[in-house]
C-alpha cells in the first residue's frame, strides 16, 4: 500500500473521486463541501478504524524487521506468514529514544501485535537508566492523538494569512510547490532542539543547498543559560551537572528536579546523594518565588521575589569574598567593586546567608549552585547565570560538580530570524517542531513578521497556531513512527527506531527534506544515494557502527541496545574567563506584584498538553488538574480579598489575561505565578480552551523572552470557578502519616521518630508459603514527580474522567501522590507520599465484600475480581487508605485511535465495578509463567511494577518478602520502615521509609494520633490556618 | 375493678363493627382518596424515573463519590427499615404483653411494616453499581464452580435479615387478616368480590378447632417476630458497626438503632393514623385519642433513648482517647455538616419533649406535626452517621464532600410515593382494622350494660 | 388448566348434613356447647367470627400441637445455618478473606439466627394451613353472619350419640335464636 493510497480508504468516496481528478481547483471545492459537512470527522475516524487493522498486520512485520534482524520491509505483508518474532499475546520490546525540550533519553517501547502500547525507560541509556518522566509515558497517547493531521495539508489564505481554509494536499503537489518556491532561494529553517546529529547534518546540507540559514527556537528556551555559558567559559554549551557529587546544592529559582533541562537525570543524581542518609546526605537549599517541585524537596527554603534571584548569588559571593576573604578573588578589585554595587540590594534582601556561605565554603568542590529557568528569566536572566557560574568557580566546583557539556546549538537565535523576516531577507520559511506563533511573546511581533514571507511551511502534526498560518503543512511523523538518532546532554548517542507503520499519510521531515533536495536536484552524493531517510541515517552511521563483524551486525546490535554505549563523552573540567562580573549590574527594584511564569511538571511547554493523562495528572505541588491558575501567596490572598478559584485579571503593560486564583502555601509574597502551555487554539480537543496563555504576558527584549520579574497588576473579579483539586485537605492533623526525622535523629536512631504499636490478634494468621509480594516506598528519595502515576495509568488502562468528575471526586488514578504541608501556610515544609493499594494482610475491604469480589491470593496480594463485583462500594468505604476507585459511569468509550494504547493484559473495567492497584499482578503472572516454561527460578528484581520501573529516584522497591535476601525484604524489615495506620492492624504489604530532612529541627514534629491517646489539637489548629482548604472544590 | 376508658367508642356491636370496617372495602371511595392516591403515584413516577436513569446511566448520577461511597440510597434504606419496625413491635411485642389497645392499630401498623420493608428493600439493590447482578448476594447453587457469598459481610447478613423479616412480617400480617377476609367474603353481594375474597380468605370457616390452632400460631409468630425485629435493625447497624471507620465502629449501634427504629416507627404510625382518621372518619371510633396518646408516650420515651445514645457516643469518643474518634465527633457537630447534626438533635431529642404535656399528646394537629419532625430527624440521623463519618476519615488527603444531585432527591421523595401508593391501596381493598381482634375487646371499659361482658376472656356474664 | 381444576376439586370440602343452632350472644353459645356435650353429643362444631375463650374446654378440643413443629423446624434451621456457613466458607470454597479464619464462627451467627427464625415461622404457618385443611374452595356456609356477629353450634347427623329432635330441642332451650338443618 503506497503512501497516498490511505486517502482511498473506503468510507471516503469523495476524496477518491477528487484524487481521480488531479484538478486543484476542484479539489478545493470538494474540500469546502467537506468542511461544511458534519460527516467529515466521522469519515476520518472510521477511516482510521478501517485502516488500523491492515496497519497493525503490516506494521508488525515491518517493525520486527526494523527492530531486529532484517532490512526494513517497506511493504505490507499480511499475517499469512507470521514473522517468528511476533507471537500473539506476547509483547515485543523495541529500543528507541525520546526527546522533550533539552532532555533526550532512551526508551523501550512495548508493542503487541505491532501496536505500541507503552513506553518504558531503556536501562542501558545512561541519561535515564530505565526510568521515565510523566511526559515521556504520555508520549504514547500523542501517537494515538485523534487530533493529529492525517496527511499533508494546505492552507488557502490571503496575503495577511488571516483566513483559515485548511484542505488536504497531495504530497506530490506539495513537493512541486515547495521545490518551486525553494529554488527562489532566501530559505530559512526554524527548528526546535531535535537533538539528532544526523538530522542536523541533513538540515545543514538542505539549508546549504538552497542558500538558506538554520535558526533554533524552543518553546522553552535556555538562551540565557547558554549565553552566560559562552560569556563565562567560551562555549554556549549546557554543562553536565554532577548533582550526585554535591553535598550542598543551592537552587535559585531553579526547578532542576521538576522542569529544568533534564529533570529525570537530575532526580536520579539528587536521590543518590540523598540515599547516603546515615552519613554525608546532601543538603538542598532553595531560594524561590513559587513553590516548585524542587522547593518541596528543600531542606532549607527561602522565599524571594524573582528580581532578587541575582541578589542572592551576589550576596553569597559577598559573604565569601568580601566578608570571609575567601578564594583567590578576595583581592580582586574588579570583583569587589562589582559586589559593592549590590550593597543596597543586599539590604533589601535582608537574608542572613553567612551560615550558608560557611557551609558552601566548607564543601567547596562538593557544592553546586543552580540558578535560573523561566521563573528567573528576567532582564537579569543572563547576569544571574553569569554570577552563578562565577560563584560555582569561586567554590571550585568546575570540573567536579559541573563538567563541560556539549553545545546544543541547532541554529541562529530566533531574534535574528525575526529581524531577517522584517528586513524581507527571507521568502521561504520552514518551521520544524516548534510552535513560535503560540509561544513567543506578543512583543516579538513574529506573526506580523510572517507577513513578509512568500511561503510558510510547517511540519506541525496538528492544526496548531503556527500550522494555521502556514501555506503548506508537511505533516511530520510521530517519533514512534520515524527513524532517527538522538544525542543526550552527556553526549550519548541513541537510536530512534519506528515501532509502527505510520498511522496516517504523514512523512518524516527528513524525508521531506530529501524529497525537496531531489526535486531541486541538489544535495550531496549521500543525499542523492538515499532512497529514504533511513538510508541516509544508516549511511551516516557507517563510521559510528564500527567493531568486529559487518556493519549490519553492529547496526543491529545498536538497534537492539538502542544506544551506542561507547558514545558517552567524559565531561572535563573548564576554567572561567577571569572576572565575568564586570557587567553584572544590580536589578532594579520592582513595585507591586512580580510575575513569575513557570512550567508545570505535567504540562511542560504544552507540547503534549493534548494528552488527557497529563491534563488529569494532579500537579505535584498544587494537586490541581485540568486548569491554569494564578498562584498567589496566602498573605496576598488576604490582602487582595480573593478566595480559591476566584478569577483575577493579570495585567503586564497592555497585555491582560484572566485566570482563576490558586492560593499556594509557601509562595513568596508579592509574586504571582502562571504556568505556560495553556490557552491553546489548535492544540487539540482536549487542551483547547483550557486556561490562558501565560506567554501573552511575557515581554520581548533583545531576542529573549522575559518571563519573570515583570511588574504585574492583579485585579480580582467577581467570577469564581471551582478548581479540580484531587486532594481535599493539606495538613496531617497530627496523625502519623508521613514521619520526618532530622539527620541527627536519623543517624542516632533511624526510624526512632516512628510511634510503634504492639498489636494483638484474636486468631492465628494465615501462612504465605511461596511468594509474598510486598513493596517499600522510600519517602526520603521520593521527590513527588508523579511519573509513577502516569506509568500506572498507562500500564493499567486507567480511564480519564475529565474536570467535572474530578471536581465531583471521581478521579480514577490507582496510584495517587499525597502532598502534605507541615508548618505555617506562609512557610511550610512539604512531604510527598505515593499511595498505592496497601494489599493489607487483614484487608478491611475483603471482610465486607458480600460477593467475595475482592479477596486475598495465596501470594499476599489483595485481588479485585471485576466480573464478580456487584458494586456495593462497601469495600471503598471500609478502606482506611481510600485507594479504591469506582466506575461511576462507563469510562471505556475511548475516542479512536486512543484505544490502541490499551494494554490487553489488563481488563478494561465496565461501569459499576470497583477497581484499584493490583501490584501489577499481570506482570507477576507473566514472569512466573516464563520461569515455569523455562524451568528457571524467580530471583529478586524479576518482577517490577510499573510505578517502580518508572521512578527516577528508585524510591519504590518491590518483590518477594519471603525471600529474605531480596532488597524489598530487607527494606521492609529495616527500622526506617513503618506501616501506615499501623494501629488498625491491617498489616499492609506496603511500608514507608521515614523522610530525612537535612536540618537541625523540623517545622512541626507530628504528634501521634493512633489507637491509644495522643491529641491532634495542633493539627486541628493547623487545619484552621491551612489555606486551599478546598474539599468543596476538590471533592 | 378500676374503670377504664373504652377502647372503642360509639356503642358498637359486633355487627356495626363489621359494617364499619368491611364497609370501607365495600363502599366506593370518595374524591379525597383518589386525590391522595394521585399524589402518591405522582411521587412514585418520580421514583421510577430517577432510579431508571440511575440504572441506565450509572451511579454517578447521584452525589456519591470518593470518599463518600454511600449516600441517599443507604440513608433512605436504613430510614425505611427503621419505619418498618413499629408494625411488628405493636402486633408482636404488645400482643405478648397483652396490650388490648393494640388491636385496632395492629393491622395498619403491620401493613406499614410490610410496605416500608418493601420500599427499603429496593434501595440496597438499586444503590449497587450493577443492580442487575444484585442477586449474586444470594447463596444459590450455581455452575460457576464453588462460588458462594461472603458470610462474613454485613451486607450478606442484611440479605438474610431483611428477607427473613419481610417474609415473616408479611406472613404474620396475612395470617392475621384471613378471618376478616372471610368476613368480607361472606358479606359480599357481588360475585367477583365473593370469589376474590374467597380465594384470599383461603376458605376460612372459623370453627373452634381452627381458632384453636390459629391462636397458637399467632402467638408463636408473635414470639418469633419479637427477637427477629430486634435482630433486624441490629444487623442493619452492623453495616456500620463492623466497619473500621471512626464514627461507624461503635458497639452502641445495635441498641441505639433499634431504639431509633421504634422511635421513627411509632412516629410514622402516628402520622398515618392522623391521616386515616381524617380520610376515614369511622376510624375515630376505633383509633381513639387514647391510642394516639399511648403511642406518643412511647415516642417520647424512645426519643429520650436515642438522645442518650447521642450523648454516650460523644462521651465514649472522648473517653477512648482515640484521636480519629475525637475528631470525627467534633467534626459531626461543628464540621461542614454540623447543620445536619443539629437538625437531628432538634427533631429527635428536643421536639419530642413536648409530649411531656398532655395537651400535645392528645392534640391531633400537634402530634401530626411532631411526628413529621421526628421522621425528618431520623432520616438525618442516618445522614449524619453515613456522610459525616465517610467524608473525613483516616487520611486527610482523601477527605472530601458529598453534594446531593437532583437524582438523590428523586430517590428519596419518590420512595414516599411508592410507600403511600401501597398504603392507600391497602386501606381501600383490605380490612384495615382487625375485626376478629377488636370484637373480643369491644366492650372493654364500657358501662352500657355490656360493661362486664366486655371481659370476654375467662369469666362469663349471664343474665 | 385441568391441573388447576383438579386442585380446586381437591380443595372442595366434602360437607355433611347436620343440625345447627345460631346464637347472637357468644357466652350463651359457649354454655350451650358445654351442656350439649354433657348430654352425650360427641361431635360438636362451634363456629364464631372470633376466637372464643372457654369453647375449647366446652367441646373438648386439646391444646394445639403446632409448637412442637415450630421447635423442630427452628432447630433444623439453626443446624442448617451452622452447617452451610461452615461448609461453604471452610470446606467447599476456602478463601483468605480479610485475614480471618476460614470458619469465622462469630461472623456466621447472624445467618444461623435468621435461618432459625425463618424455618420456625414458615413451618408453623405451614402446619396451621395443613391442620385446618386450608385452602378450601366454596366451603359450606351455615349462615354468612357467622364471620361477622353470629355464633353457631353444629352437630353432624349420624355422629355418635346423635339425636336430631333432642338436639333441636336443646338448642332452643339454650337460647339459640335460630335452629335449622344445615350442611357443613
Amino acid at each position: 500500500m503506497d503512501q497516498n493510497s490511505s486517502n482511498n480508504s473506503p468510507g471516503q468516496p469523495w476524496l477518491s473521486l477528487e484524487q481521480w481528478r488531479q484538478d486543484p481547483e476542484f479539489l478545493k471545492l470538494t474540500e469546502k463541501e467537506f468542511r461544511s459537512s458534519p460527516l467529515q470527522s466521522e469519515d476520518g475516524q472510521s477511516g482510521h478504524a478501517r485502516r488500523d487493522f491492515l496497519k497493525l498486520m503490516g506494521a508488525s512485520l515491518a517493525l520486527t524487521s526494523f527492530g531486529c534482524v532484517r532490512r526494513p520491509a517497506q511493504t505490507i505483508i499480511p499475517y499469512a506468514k507470521k514473522p517468528p518474532e511476533i507471537q500473539h499475546g506476547h509483547p515485543n520490546f523495541y529500543a528507541s529514544s525520546f526527546v522533550d525540550g533539552m532532555e533526550a533519553f532512551g526508551i523501550l517501547v512495548t508493542t503487541r501485535d505491532g501496536r505500541p502500547i507503552k513506553i518504558e525507560g531503556n536501562p542501558d541509556h545512561p541519561a535515564n537508566m530505565g526510568t521515565m518522566s510523566a511526559r515521556a509515558h504520555a508520549d504514547i497517547l500523542r501517537l494515538y492523538d485523534p487530533d493529529r493531521f492525517t496527511g499533508a495539508k494546505r492552507n488557502l489564505q490571503n496575503k495577511n494569512r488571516t483566513n483559515r481554509e485548511t484542505i488536504n494536499a497531495k504530497w506530490d503537489d506539495l513537493d512541486k510547490n515547495v521545490v518551486e518556491q525553494l529554488n527562489k532561494g532566501k530559505v530559512a529553517v526554524l527548528t526546535y532542539n531535535h537533538a539528532s546529529p544526523t538530522t542536523q547534518v541533513l538540515m545543514e546540507e538542505f539549508a546549504g543547498a538552497f542558500g538558506g540559514k538554520i535558526y533554533q527556537y524552543d518553546d522553552v528556551s535556555y538562551a540565557s543559560l547558554m549565553e552566560a555559558q559562552k560569556a563565562s567559559y567560551g562555549s554556549a554549551a549546557i554543562p553536565r551537572y554532577r548533582i550526585e557529587k554535591a553535598k550542598v546544592i543551592v537552587a535559585i529559582n531553579n526547578d532542576f528536579l521538576g522542569t529544568w533541562v533534564a529533570p529525570v537525570t537530575h532526580q536520579r543524581q539528587f536521590a543518590s546523594g540523598r540515599k547516603k542518609s546515615t552519613e554525608g546526605i546532601n543538603k538542598l537549599v532553595v531560594f524561590e518565588s513559587l513553590m516548585t517541585l524542587t522547593g518541596t524537596n528543600a531542606d532549607k527554603r527561602y522565599r524571594i521575589r524573582p528580581s532578587q534571584s541575582l541578589d542572592v548569588v551576589m550576596a553569597l559571593l559577598h559573604e565569601l569574598i568580601v566578608v570571609r576573604k575567601q578564594s583567590r578573588y578576595s583581592a580582586d578589585d574588579g570583583v569587589i567593586r562589582a559586589l559593592s554595587g549590590f550593597s543596597k540590594n543586599r539590604e533589601d534582601l535582608s537574608l542572613n546567608l553567612g551560615e550558608l556561605a560557611d557551609e558552601l565554603w566548607k564543601n567547596r568542590g562538593q557544592s553546586l549552585i543552580l540558578a535560573g529557568g523561566l521563573t528567573a528569566d528576567g532582564d537579569f536572566g543572563v547576569a544571574l547565570q553569569v554570577a552563578a557560574n562565577f560563584l560555582n568557580s569561586v567554590l571550585e566546583n568546575d570540573g567536579k560538580t559541573i563538567e563541560s557539556g556539549k553545545a546544543v546549538v541547532r541554529g541562529g537565535p530566533i531574534g535574528e530570524l525575526i529581524d531577517a523576516l522584517n528586513k524581507k531577507q527571507i521568502t521561504t520559511l520552514i518551521i520544524h517542531g516548534s510552535n513560535p506563533v503560540y509561544s513567543l511573546p506578543p512583543g516579538a511581533k513574529f506573526r506580523e513578521a510572517l507577513a513578509n514571507v512568500e511561503m510558510l511551511i510547517t511540519t506541525s502534526d496538528r492544526n496548531d497556531e503556527t500550522a494555521r498560518l502556514a501555506d503548506f503543512v508537511a505533516t511530520d511523523h510521530h517519533a514512534l513512527e520515524n527513524w532517527g538518532d538522538l544525542q543526550s546532554l552527556d553526549g550519548t548517542l541513541s537510536i530512534q527506531q519506528p515501532t509502527i507503520q505510520p498511522l496516517h499519510d504523514t512523512r518524516a521531515f527528513q524525508d521531506s527534506m530529501l524529497a525537496w533536495l531531489k526535486g531541486a536536484n541538489k544535495g550531496s552524493a549521500k543525499a542523492k544515494a538515499a532512497a529514504t531517510w533511513y538510508d541516509y541515517l544508516t549511511a551516516s552511521w557507517k563510521p559510528l557502527a564500527t567493531g568486529k563483524g559487518s556493519f549490519e551486525d553492529n547496526w543491529n546490535q545498536i538497534l537492539q541496545d538502542g544506544v551506542l554505549k561507547t558514545s558517552a563523552a567524559s565531561g572535563g573540567g573548564r576554567s572561567i574567563a577571569g572576572n565575568t562580573l564586570a557587567n553584572v549590574k544590580p536589578t532594579a527594584k520592582r513595585a507591586g506584584f512580580e510575575l513569575a511564569i513557570y512550567q508545570k511538571v505535567g504540562i511542560g511547554d504544552g507540547r503534549m498538553a493534548n494528552v488527557p493523562w497529563l491534563q488529569e495528572l494532579p500537579d505535584p505541588v498544587t494537586k490541581v488538574c485540568w486548569d491554569n491558575y494564578a498562584c498567589i501567596s496566602p498573605k496576598d490572598s488576604v490582602q487582595l480579598k480573593v478566595k480559591e478559584g476566584q478569577h483575577v485579571t493579570l495585567t503586564v503593560g497592555d497585555q491582560k489575561v484572566e485566570v482563576p486564583v490558586h492560593i499556594q502555601p509557601g509562595q513568596a509574597d508579592g509574586v504571582v505565578g502562571l504556568a505556560i502551555g495553556y490557552g491553546r487554539q489548535g492544540g487539540g480537543k482536549v487542551v483547547d480552551g483550557i486556561g490562558a496563555n501565560a506567554m501573552m504576558l511575557a515581554q520581548w527584549s533583545d531576542g529573549r523572552a522575559i518571563t519573570a520579574g515583570l511588574e504585574t497588576k492583579v485585579q480580582p473579579l467577581v467570577k469564581v470557578t471551582q478548581l479540580a483539586i484531587t486532594q481535599g485537605h493539606h495538613v496531617m492533623e497530627g496523625r502519623q502519616i508521613v514521619v520526618e526525622e532530622t539527620v541527627a535523629d536519623h543517624v542516632k536512631n533511624p526510624g526512632g521518630q516512628v510511634h510503634r504499636h504492639k498489636m494483638k490478634t484474636m486468631w492465628s494468621e494465615h501462612k504465605y508459603n511461596g511468594n509474598k509480594w510486598g513493596m517499600v516506598i522510600d519517602l526520603n528519595t521520593c521527590t513527588g514527580c508523579s511519573s509513577c502515576v502516569v506509568a500506572c495509568q498507562s500500564e493499567n488502562n486507567i480511564p480519564v474522567v475529565g474536570k467535572k468528575h474530578v471536581i465531583d471526586g471521581r478521579e480514577m488514578q490507582w496510584l495517587r501522590v499525597d502532598r502534605y504541608y507541615i508548618g505555617t501556610p506562609e512557610d511550610p515544609d512539604v512531604v510527598h507520599q505515593p499511595l498505592p493499594c496497601m494489599h493489607c494482610d487483614n484487608a478491611p475491604c475483603e471482610t465486607v465484600c458480600p460477593v467475595i469480589a475482592t479477596v486475598h491470593s495465596d501470594e499476599g496480594t489483595n485481588d479485585m475480581i471485576y466480573n464478580r463485583c456487584v458494586g456495593t462500594r462497601y469495600c471503598a468505604n471500609n478502606c482506611p487508605y481510600k485507594v479504591r476507585r469506582f466506575n461511576w459511569f462507563s469510562y471505556t468509550d475511548i475516542q479512536a485511535p486512543r484505544q490502541m494504547a490499551l494494554n490487553p493484559e489488563v481488563t478494561v473495567r465496565s461501569r459499576g465495578v470497583m477497581e484499584k492497584c493490583t501490584f501489577c499482578i499481570h506482570r507477576i503472572r507473566t514472569v512466573k509463567a516464563n520461569h515455569k516454561v523455562n524451568d528457571t527460578k524467580l530471583v529478586d528484581g524479576d518482577v517490577k511494577t510499573a510505578c517502580q520501573q518508572s521512578c527516577p529516584t528508585g524510591a519504590i522497591t518491590f518483590g518477594d518478602l519471603n525471600d529474605k535476601t531480596s532488597v524489598v525484604a530487607t527494606n521492609f524489615e529495616s527500622p526506617k520502615s513503618y506501616a501506615l495506620l499501623e494501629e488498625l492492624n491491617t498489616k499492609p504489604a506496603v511500608r514507608y521509609q521515614v523522610k530525612v530532612r537535612n536540618t537541625d529541627h523540623l517545622k512541626w514534629a507530628p504528634k501521634h494520633a493512633g489507637g491509644h491517646g495522643g491529641g491532634h489539637g495542633d493539627g486541628h489548629k493547623e487545619d484552621k490556618k491551612a489555606p486551599g482548604h478546598s474539599e468543596g472544590g476538590g471533592h | 375493678m378500676i374503670q377504664r376508658s373504652p377502647l372503642v367508642l360509639g356503642k358498637k356491636t359486633y355487627e356495626t363493627v363489621s359494617n364499619d370496617i368491611a364497609g370501607i372495602v365495600e363502599r366506593f371511595p370518595d374524591k379525597r382518596f383518589f386525590a391522595g392516591l394521585a399524589g402518591a403515584q405522582g411521587l412514585l413516577l418520580i421514583f421510577l424515573l430517577a432510579q431508571g436513569a440511575i440504572v441506565w446511566f450509572g451511579m454517578g448520577l447521584m452525589g456519591v463519590n470518593h470518599p463518600v461511597g454511600w449516600g441517599t440510597d443507604i440513608i433512605t434504606f436504613v430510614f425505611w427499615i427503621g419505619i418498618g419496625h413499629a408494625g411488628t413491635l405493636i402486633s408482636a411485642v404488645l400482643f405478648l404483653f397483652r396490650q388490648k389497645w393494640r388491636m385496632s392499630i395492629a393491622r395498619s401498623a403491620e401493613a406499614m411494616t410490610v410496605f416500608a420493608v418493601m420500599t427499603a428493600g429496593l434501595f440496597p439493590v438499586l444503590h449497587t453499581g450493577r443492580p442487575w447482578l444484585a442477586y449474586w448476594l444470594l447463596p444459590y447453587p450455581n455452575q460457576r464452580g464453588p462460588l458462594w457469598v461472603n458470610f462474613r459481610s454485613p451486607l450478606v447478613w442484611d440479605v438474610f435479615a431483611v428477607s427473613t423479616y419481610a417474609t415473616v412480617s408479611a406472613v404474620f400480617w396475612y395470617i392475621g387478616m384471613v378471618p376478616d377476609l372471610a368476613t368480607i367474603r361472606d358479606r359480599a353481594q357481588n360475585k367477583w368480590r365473593k370469589r376474590i375474597y374467597g380465594v384470599l380468605s383461603l376458605g376460612w370457616r372459623g370453627t373452634a378447632r381452627n381458632w384453636n390452632h390459629y391462636e397458637m400460631v399467632y402467638m408463636l409468630l408473635a414470639g418469633l417476630s419479637t427477637p427477629l425485629v430486634l435482630s433486624v435493625h441490629s444487623i442493619v447497624s452492623f453495616d456500620f458497626a463492623v466497619a473500621v471507620l471512626p464514627g461507624w465502629h461503635t458497639t452502641i449501634f445495635p441498641p441505639y438503632f433499634v431504639a431509633g427504629a421504634i422511635f421513627s416507627g411509632f412516629a410514622m404510625v402516628v402520622t398515618l393514623m392522623s391521616i386515616i382518621r381524617e380520610l376515614l372518619p369511622v376510624f375515630k371510633d376505633y383509633v381513639t385519642l387514647d391510642h394516639m396518646e399511648n403511642m406518643n408516650k412511647i415516642i417520647m420515651a424512645t426519643g429520650l433513648l436515642v438522645g442518650y445514645a447521642y450523648a454516650s457516643e460523644f462521651f465514649i469518643a472522648w473517653y477512648s482517647g482515640v484521636a480519629y474518634e475525637v475528631f470525627i465527633f467534633k467534626n459531626r457537630a461543628f464540621g461542614p455538616y454540623g447543620w445536619s447534626y443539629w437538625i437531628m438533635v432538634t427533631c429527635n431529642v428536643l421536639i419530642p419533649q413536648l409530649f411531656w404535656f398532655r395537651y400535645f399528646r392528645r392534640n391531633i394537629p400537634w402530634m401530626f406535626v411532631i411526628s413529621i419532625f421526628v421522621n425528618i430527624g431520623m432520616w438525618f440521623e442516618r445522614f449524619v452517621i453515613t456522610i459525616t463519618s465517610l467524608h473525613r476519615d483516616f487520611l486527610p488527603s482523601s477527605w472530601g464532600m458529598w453534594v446531593p444531585t437532583i437524582y438523590d432527591f428523586g430517590a428519596l421523595f419518590g420512595s414516599f410515593g411508592l410507600f403511600f401508593t401501597l398504603f392507600l391501596l391497602y386501606i381501600r381493598v383490605l380490612p384495615s382494622i382487625s375485626m376478629s381482634e377488636v370484637k373480643p375487646v369491644l366492650f372493654v371499659g364500657r358501662n352500657d350494660g355490656h360493661g362486664d361482658k366486655g371481659h370476654s376472656e375467662g369469666k362469663h356474664g349471664h343474665h | 388448566m385441568d391441573i388447576i381444576e383438579k386442585l380446586i376439586q381437591k380443595a372442595r370440602p366434602t360437607s355433611r348434613n347436620g343440625v345447627a343452632g345460631l346464637w347472637m350472644d357468644e357466652h350463651q353459645m359457649v354454655e350451650a356447647a358445654a351442656k350439649i356435650r354433657a348430654a352425650g353429643f360427641t361431635q360438636i362444631e362451634a363456629i364464631s367470627p372470633f376466637p372464643l375463650h372457654g369453647i375449647d374446654e366446652a367441646i373438648g378440643i386439646p391444646r394445639s400441637f403446632i409448637p412442637w413443629v415450630t421447635f423442630t423446624f427452628g432447630l433444623a434451621g439453626f443446624a442448617f445455618g451452622t452447617w452451610f456457613t461452615w461448609w461453604a466458607s471452610a470446606v467447599d470454597w476456602p478463601l483468605i478473606v480479610g485475614g480471618k479464619p476460614m470458619w469465622s464462627l462469630p461472623a456466621f451467627v447472624p445467618i444461623m439466627f435468621e435461618l432459625t427464625i425463618l424455618f420456625a415461622a414458615l413451618s408453623s404457618v405451614g402446619a396451621l394451613i395443613f391442620v385446618c385443611g386450608l385452602p378450601q374452595v366454596d366451603p359450606p356456609v351455615i349462615d354468612p353472619a357467622l364471620t361477622s356477629h353470629k355464633f353457631a353450634l353444629w352437630v353432624p347427623e349420624g355422629s355418635a350419640g346423635f339425636n336430631g329432635p333432642k338436639l333441636e330441642q336443646m338448642f332452643k332451650e339454650l337460647g339459640a335464636g335460630e335452629v335449622k338443618k344445615a350442611e357443613f
